[in-house]
């Protein structure tokens, strides 16, 4: 199940290092969101990084084809604990998202992300595909993605169902389907999002109307966009400095903690510190995806490519919902959000990668 | 896994797919990176100024309004300490539970429903006023105040009038009518038309507020500057001792003016009201007050507009004297009528005053006299010196209301009567009856006209503003002829108001003229007739009285004019009371 300790020596450092700078950001981050205090949030926070670090080292030390052989397995538990969330979940602001194992808020469909993209690299992986997949053999990876994008919908979190119904396309995407297909599907979606439009709930729709013009609710949901636009674009270039970002210190800025906190660092270090996260973000998405192709088995190259491009994908999204140019549907910023699932998740995914990214496919790792 | 060993082709494939990935998420990149430019460096100013305007609060505090001063230094209005019940919400979360308490255990009767509507959407930390509170409120609620958290007490300032006599004059204050209104406002009359010079500057309290409202720390403080003060011409005692004299069962009005420099030095109306009552907000009275068809709202002084009567007789004198229509010492003879056509136009004394001549006419006022005089004069010739003397002015001195009254002439009429003009129309606006409207201010101004010598300076209630002059000169002699008349009204036997001199000898020496105003020509004959036999005519239909004096007679300082509404005869009524009036202004030397 495990592989020698010493294969701790082959992880990729340098990744581990921006892992670490990352995380330290995000620290600093919310430790100026509570205006200079460790006490609520990063104080929280480390303590949560530290508890899950023994976990991270194990999982990069896993045996790939521990990971490969029970794939499914990790689906089935993730599809159980969705269903369980639906039924016996705890509710808070209005949506069911957790449940309560061993004292901790869990909530399931933040892995499911990580369980859907292995079980796809699997599936693919088998296919063994000569040239591009056709669309008969999509079918299934499409409709296991519909499935867990319906299940975490109506709980409902638009926002994860919507990333897990991406990635599960990226997957197929990245397998080799058709180009015609996804293409296709666009000018299906876009011709009929009219109709999918009077799915959604009235909240949704709201936030929607509401992002694509926030003044309609100056004061209520259109007040997160505006308040956020507000405390970046005060910024400026150089920012106002490290715990001189008035807007969030004087609480302008709701769930400045979690969904909103790039505005927070944005407010402080400004356009130059944006971009330098930004370029971060990028060179951690780009380590892992120099090192697919390296690579010659199918599951080793998905499982890196798409987990990887997960976390710098959540990043755009989120910053995106911040400076107004995507509608607020709930994306937490990986590693800088105040929140132990997205952390203990994105701290599985970083490990995946470690651990994929020190395979040696010519020392025969399979066997 | 071995057995699946991946095709070369699909290894092109996947890793075609990479490099498309990669792309779309540079460029995805590219544009956030493009927004952040936009918000944090082209649109950095924008964004910074709703930074500062967001968390800037600027609270301002209301200023002292200026005080209203009679000539003496004596306040006419001011501010006085105001106790309300306010709530605080962010200090209790159940201030509504208290507001309730508060409501039964002291009854003010508040409205609840309301309070809870627009307590919903108020600042949490900004007081929100629930009512005044009296000194037994104040007592009860200290009694109980462990009872509530969320309810203060705090003080504020009303608008304070001593003295009701002035209601008229300086007008009353508005309520605010949203809460953000910082102060009341000025309404009516002075409290109106002085508002920007009352009202002051507001301080202000700059501070750094967090999201709620919350008052992080006050960064500056400008104070606030109480408003000018006014400074009036009116005189406390001559004003409240002329209300005195005012019949209180008669509407009637008295106007007291300087000689030298047009002051008003007192103006009543009768009924009057009390301003105090929008201040204390006794809404029960101000609604009687609204609904009273007696209109104590409403000042005769300068509102008010009756035809002159007799008092008018020296515009027309002048005329004769100017056009040189008649000879001062030649007589007229008056057998008690004179007609004109087929209609005879009675004087007041059925008898006929016989041989009368012009001083002889003002001081018994002869009204056949003035018919002989009008039969040749021009009702234009009238007008034009009726305005030159005043009786069609309207006054900017900052009074809601104040009128123009009315001069008739040949295109006034043609204007608004379609009609042209009569003769005999001449010979009745000749006595101040006919189409003439006149305030009592107006009447008061005209005799300082004539006091004046023609030019006449502007009446004015405002200390400050230094005296002007209108009108036009007179001729020296005219003016000699007609103040001598005057005087004899009261100083010589037989004149309308000699009873004057002889009941009350030890008061000031005055001159001046009656007049009775007519509001149905009933029996003409009986104008001016001591006897007139009021008790047979309906009180409604009663003429009323007029009298405009001056005192001392021989050196004029003071006018007053006096109006009783359906009080009688001019001599019977007004011109007791002017006198005693002139004599107190003398005597006190207002």
């Amino acid at each position: 199940m495990f592989r020698e300790f010493k294969s701790i020596f082959n992880l990729n450092w340098i990744y581990v290092f921006i892992l670490l700078i990352i995380f330290w950001i995000g620290e600093i981050n919310l430790y100026s969101a509570a205006g200079g205090s460790l006490d609520p949030w990063a104080s929280n926070q480390l303590i949560r990084f530290l508890f899950f670090l023994p976990l991270f080292f194990l999982v990069t030390m896993l045996e790939p084809k521990f990971i490969f052989n029970f794939a499914e397995i990790f689906l089935i538990l993730v599809l159980i604990g969705l269903i369980t969330t639906l039924i016996f979940g705890y509710t808070g602001m209005g949506a069911t998202r957790w449940i309560r194992i061993a004292g901790f808020n869990l909530q399931v469909s933040e892995f499911t992300k990580i369980a859907l993209v292995i079980f796809m690299a699997k599936y693919f992986h088998k296919l063994n595909a000569e040239k591009t997949i056709g669309l008969f053999k999509s079918i299934l990876p499409l409709i296991v993605s519909v499935i867990f994008f319906i299940l975490v919908a109506i709980q409902p979190d638009l926002g994860t169902a919507v990333i897990i119904l991406a990635l599960g396309l990226v997957v197929i995407f990245y397998a080799g389907i058709k180009l015609i297909y996804p293409l296709i599907s666009i000018g299906i979606i876009l011709s009929i999002s009219p109709i999918l439009w009077t799915f959604l709930k009235p909240y949704q729709q709201n936030r929607i109307q509401i992002f694509l013009n926030p003044d309609l609710d100056p004061l209520g949901r259109g007040y997160h966009i505006i308040q956020s636009k507000i405390a970046i674009g005060s910024g400026g270039l150089k920012g106002n400095g490290f715990l001189e970002g008035s807007q969030s210190s004087l609480d302008f800025l709701p769930e400045k903690e979690t969904d909103f906190v790039f505005a927070i660092f944005s407010e402080q270090f400004g356009f130059i510190g944006s971009i330098l996260l930004i370029s971060l973000f990028f060179i951690m998405f780009l380590i892992p995806v120099l090192k697919t192709f390296k690579l010659t088995q199918a599951f080793n190259k998905i499982i890196l490519f798409v987990l990887s491009f997960k976390i710098f994908f959540e990043f755009l999204i989120n910053i995106s919902m911040t400076i107004g140019i995507l509608p607020v549907v709930g994306v937490a910023l990986p590693f800088m959000s105040y929140g132990g699932s997205s952390l203990l998740s994105n701290l599985i995914i970083c490990a995946l990668l470690l651990n994929f990214m020190s395979i040696n496919e010519k020392k025969r790792m399979f066997s | 896994m071995e057995k699946n060993k991946t095709s070369e082709d699909s290894i092109k494939i996947l890793n075609r797919r990479s490099f498309i990935i990669i792309i779309v998420g540079a460029i995805l990149s590219f544009i956030v990176s493009l927004r952040l430019f936009s918000l944090q460096v082209i649109n950095f100013n924008f964004y910074k100024k709703k930074s500062v305007e967001n968390k800037l609060s600027i609270k301002l505090t209301p200023p002292l309004r200026g005080d209203i001063y009679d000539s003496k230094k004596n306040l006419l209005a001011g501010s006085s300490s105001l106790y309300e019940f306010v709530v605080f919400k962010n200090l209790s979360k159940d201030h509504f539970q208290e507001i309730k308490k508060l409501d039964s255990l002291i009854k003010l009767n508040l409205n609840l429903g309301e309070i809870l509507k627009r307590l919903k959407n108020y600042n949490e930390y900004s007081g929100f006023s629930l009512s005044r509170a009296s000194w037994k409120q104040i007592v009860e609620f200290e009694k109980n105040k462990f009872l509530f958290n969320s309810i203060k007490i705090i003080e504020s300032k009303k608008r304070y009038y001593p003295y009701k006599n002035f209601s008229q004059i300086i007008g009353y204050m508005g309520q605010p009518t949203q809460s953000s209104d910082l102060y009341s406002k000025g309404v009516f009359h002075l409290e109106k038309s002085y508002e920007k010079h009352l009202k002051g500057t507001p301080g202000k309290i700059f501070s750094e507020v967090n999201a709620k409202g919350k008052t992080i720390r006050e960064i500056s403080i400008e104070k606030s500057i109480k408003g000018n003060d006014l400074n009036l011409t009116l005189d406390l005692s001559l004003q409240n001792y002329a209300q005195s004299q005012l019949p209180t069962n008669k509407k009637g009005s008295i106007v007291v003016i300087s000689v030298s420099d047009g002051s008003i030095l007192s103006m009543n109306s009768n009924p009057t009201f009390d301003a105090q009552i929008f201040e204390d907000r006794e809404n029960n009275k101000i609604k009687d007050l609204l609904n009273d068809d007696q209109k104590p709202l409403f000042n005769r002084a300068f509102s008010g507009f009756y035809p002159p009567g007799s008092v008018f007789k020296p515009i027309s004198a002048l005329v004769g004297l100017q056009r040189n229509l008649i000879d001062p010492q030649k007589e007229v003879f008056c057998k008690g009528h004179s007609s004109l056509g087929d209609r005879n136009y009675y004087c007041w004394k059925k008898k006929g005053h016989g041989k009368v001549n012009l001083k002889k006419a003002i001081k018994e006022s002869c009204d056949v006299y003035f018919y002989e005089l009008a039969k040749k004069t021009n009702i234009d010739d009238i007008a034009s010196l009726s305005s030159n003397l005043g009786l069609n002015k309207e006054y900017d001195i900052g009074l809601s209301n104040i009128g123009k009254g009315l001069v008739p002439s040949k295109k006034w009429k043609k204007a608004f009567l379609e009609e042209s003009w009569y003769q005999g129309e001449t010979l009745i606006t000749c006595i101040g009856q006919g189409y003439n409207q006149t305030s009592p201010l107006q009447l008061a101004t005209f005799y300082s006209a004539i006091l004046n010598g023609g030019k006449y300076p502007i009446p004015k209630l405002d200390k400050k503003i230094p005296t002007r002059f209108t009108g036009k000169l007179l001729n020296n002699e005219h003016q000699k002829i007609i103040i001598n008349s005057l005087n004899a009204v009261v100083q010589e036997p037989r004149g309308t108001a000699h009873k004057l001199s002889i009941s009350n000898p030890e008061f000031v020496k005055i001159g001046g003229k009656t007049g009775t105003s007519q509001v149905v020509r009933i029996k003409e004959s009986e104008r001016e007739d001591d006897q007139y036999k009021s008790k047979e005519i309906e009180e409604r239909f009663k003429d009323h009285s007029v009298f405009v004096g001056y005192a001392p007679y021989d050196k004029p300082k003071y006018i007053a004019s006096v109006i009783i509404e359906n009080g009688g005869s001019g001599s019977a009524v007004a011109a007791p009371i002017a006198h005693k009036i002139l004599d107190f202004a003398f005597k006190n030397n207002v």
